[in-house]
């Protein structure tokens, strides 16, 4: 109980200071939300005037208060260029990359566990080192890339999707998990790669463990000892992994998300970037450090289901 | 018939430049509810042999030689399917870390419930676990729900012992493997191990091939005992018999060797 207390303690000390980063970097880099909406050619009056309006004109540590104390309440403040309130306009976008962050773990979890597992089973066999190689190859295969070679694969080859085409998750799910599925693929390809490296030789060096012996003694398939036995112990290293990889993959669905003309969290951010709309940016760059500290608040969680001799410590 | 026995067995290694012969021409037996005791310098091919007994050699990169029969069949000319019906159900094992040799990460009562799960699979999940609990306090064990929940972690060394002695009995096995099972435990743990392997032999009529590099032991529990040296069989016989006439001179420079406090 005392050591998620402190865990909550550094959590927030954390966020606050990203608030701060996220802040001063807007008063630091060139570039003005005025002048960008008024245009290059806008008199200075009427740009000061703006300014002003929008509180520009105030110190910078009194906008970063009144624009912290707003956050706490809940409001993110309104975006220049949509004209809707932040907090409204990540809402509707959040799921969006959300599920596709989703979708891409279950399938880097998912695929990966089995594949190591079968390249265990079979170590150092022909197979295993051509499954080593290709996954080598893979790994370093860019998501953005991998997204255009399955766009042009399935949608302008194989014809099984429009390409561009995107359905609203609050029109149909069913078709928008459908278009989530490809780019989900494309950011998982290269993290399931890794993931596969690590676990195989993760449990390689369990295997070598006296307690696999144990279990073969009692007359254990290979396949049995692996799962029953070696999985859970070489899963430990890989929480952690996995863990960053989350956070890997919202910022990787920023770059997908342009490939496969999604609407997601990705596109406005970097629409908002170009057309300093700070509000907003702040906006998604302070949820995006919350999923990433509850991310690893959730690895610290499971860590510590996952191997007992853990919880008697702090 | 014999329920073990090793006819001319050896062993060559060939995961080096050169084969290397760590076990050469072994020949013994052992009677359904004997005790065998094998003694012998730390390299001298002990283990090796015990685990060619329990199938557990690897099956690359070395040559198994001569015939190891259990029950009648040569345990080195199984399959894989024939050996694991025997492991775990007829022959048994344990070994000198308890500690390493319980899964870290796993509660003690499914890892000692483990070989019904393999071999009794009409047993239901209650049925195993009164099995396991009765095996935990047949072990001594007398707070056998508490052991049964715990980690490995949370158990001294002793205990851990006694948990893997209960977990190779629970199927009710016809031969149990010990190599070297009391080495890393201090001395009076050492002595109360000794003291339930016996109790297990005469109560169960379980067939023990105990393993140690420590003469008072072999003496104290085996009825014959087997005197290796460099992968070769020195002598062997009745225990009465090597330590009172030992025919070898090595046999006779180990039992001189004895400390005298522990005779
Ligand atoms: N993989 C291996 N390759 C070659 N020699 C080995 C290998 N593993 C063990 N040995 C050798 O086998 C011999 C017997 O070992 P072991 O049976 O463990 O002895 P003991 O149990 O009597 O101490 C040792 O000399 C050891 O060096
Ligand atoms: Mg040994």
């Amino acid at each position: 109980m005392k050591y998620f207390f402190r865990k909550l303690i550094s959590m927030l000390l954390t966020l606050l200071a990203v608030s701060f980063i996220v802040f001063a970097a807007f008063a630091v880099i060139p570039g003005d939300a005025a002048v960008s909406r008024l245009g290059s050619n806008a008199t200075e009056e009427s740009v000061a005037a703006l300014r002003a309006e929008m509180g520009l004109d105030r110190p910078f540590l009194e906008r970063y208060l009144s624009w912290l104390g707003d956050c706490v309440k809940g409001d993110f403040g309104t975006s220049i260029s949509y004209g809707m309130p932040v907090g409204q306009l990540i809402l509707d976008k959040l799921p969006i990359t959300l599920t596709m962050t989703v979708l891409s773990l279950i399938l880097t979890v998912g695929l990966s566990v089995p594949i190591a597992l079968l390249m265990c089973k079979y170590a150092r066999s022909r197979f295993d080192r051509s499954m080593y190689g290709l996954n080598q190859f893979v790994m370093s295969i860019p998501a953005f890339f991998l997204g255009i070679l399955l766009t042009w694969f399935f949608g302008m080859v194989l014809k099984w999707f429009r390409p561009g085409g995107y359905v609203s998750y609050k029109k149909d799910f069913g078709a928008f998990l459908g278009y989530l599925l490809l780019p989900a693929i494309a950011i998982a390809i290269p993290k399931c790669a890794m993931s596969v490296k690590l676990l195989r030789s993760a449990v390689l060096t369990e295997a070598d463990k006296e307690y696999v012996r144990t279990a073969y003694s009692r007359g254990m398939s290979t396949m049995e000892v692996l799962y029953r036995h070696v999985l859970k112990n070489a899963l430990i290293p890989l929480i952690t992994f996995w863990g960053m990889t989350v956070a890997d993959m919202i910022a990787g669905s920023i770059v997908v998300e342009q490939v496969f003309n999604i609407p997601g969290l990705g596109r406005i951010l970097l629409t908002s970037i170009s057309r300093r709309d700070y509000p907003v940016v702040e906006g998604i760059i302070l949820l995006i450090a919350v999923v990433v500290l509850l991310v690893n608040f959730l690895v610290d969680i499971l860590y510590r289901k996952v191997d007992p001799r853990l919880e008697d410590q702090g | 018939m014999k329920l073990l026995e090793v006819v001319d067995f050896g062993i060559e290694f060939h995961d080096h430049d050169r084969p290397e012969q760590v076990v050469e021409g072994v020949n013994f037996s052992l009677e359904q509810g004997g005790i065998l005791g094998i003694v012998g310098e730390s390299g001298s091919g002990k283990s090796m042999t015990a685990l060619a007994i329990a199938g557990l050699l690897p099956r690359k990169k070395l040559k198994k030689e001569g015939h190891i029969y259990f029950e009648g069949k040569d345990v080195l000319r199984m399959d894989r399917t024939e050996l694991r019906e025997l492991q775990g159900d007829e022959i048994c094992m344990i070994f000198q870390e308890p500690q390493s040799c319980l899964n870290p990460v796993m509660r003690i009562g499914p890892q000692v419930e483990e070989a019904l799960r393999v071999h009794r699979k009409e047993m239901s999940a209650e049925e195993r676990r009164a099995r396991a609990l009765e095996r935990l306090r047949d072990v001594e064990l007398t707070d056998a729900e508490r052991v049964y929940d715990s980690y490995p972690h949370e158990l001294s060394g002793g205990m851990r012992q006694r948990v893997m002695i209960a977990a190779a009995m629970v199927g009710s096995p016809h031969l149990l493997i010990a190599d070297e099972p009391t080495t890393a435990l201090d001395v009076t743990v050492q002595a109360q191990i000794i003291q339930l392997l016996k109790r297990l032999n005469e109560d169960e009529k379980l067939a023990i091939l105990f393993i140690s590099h420590d003469l008072s032991l072999i003496r104290q529990i085996s009825h014959s005992v087997l005197v290796m040296q460099h992968g070769k069989l020195v002598e062997s016989g009745p225990v009465e018999r090597i330590f009172e006439d030992p025919q070898e001179e090595y046999t006779k420079n180990l039992i001189a060797a004895i400390p005298k406090v522990k005779l």
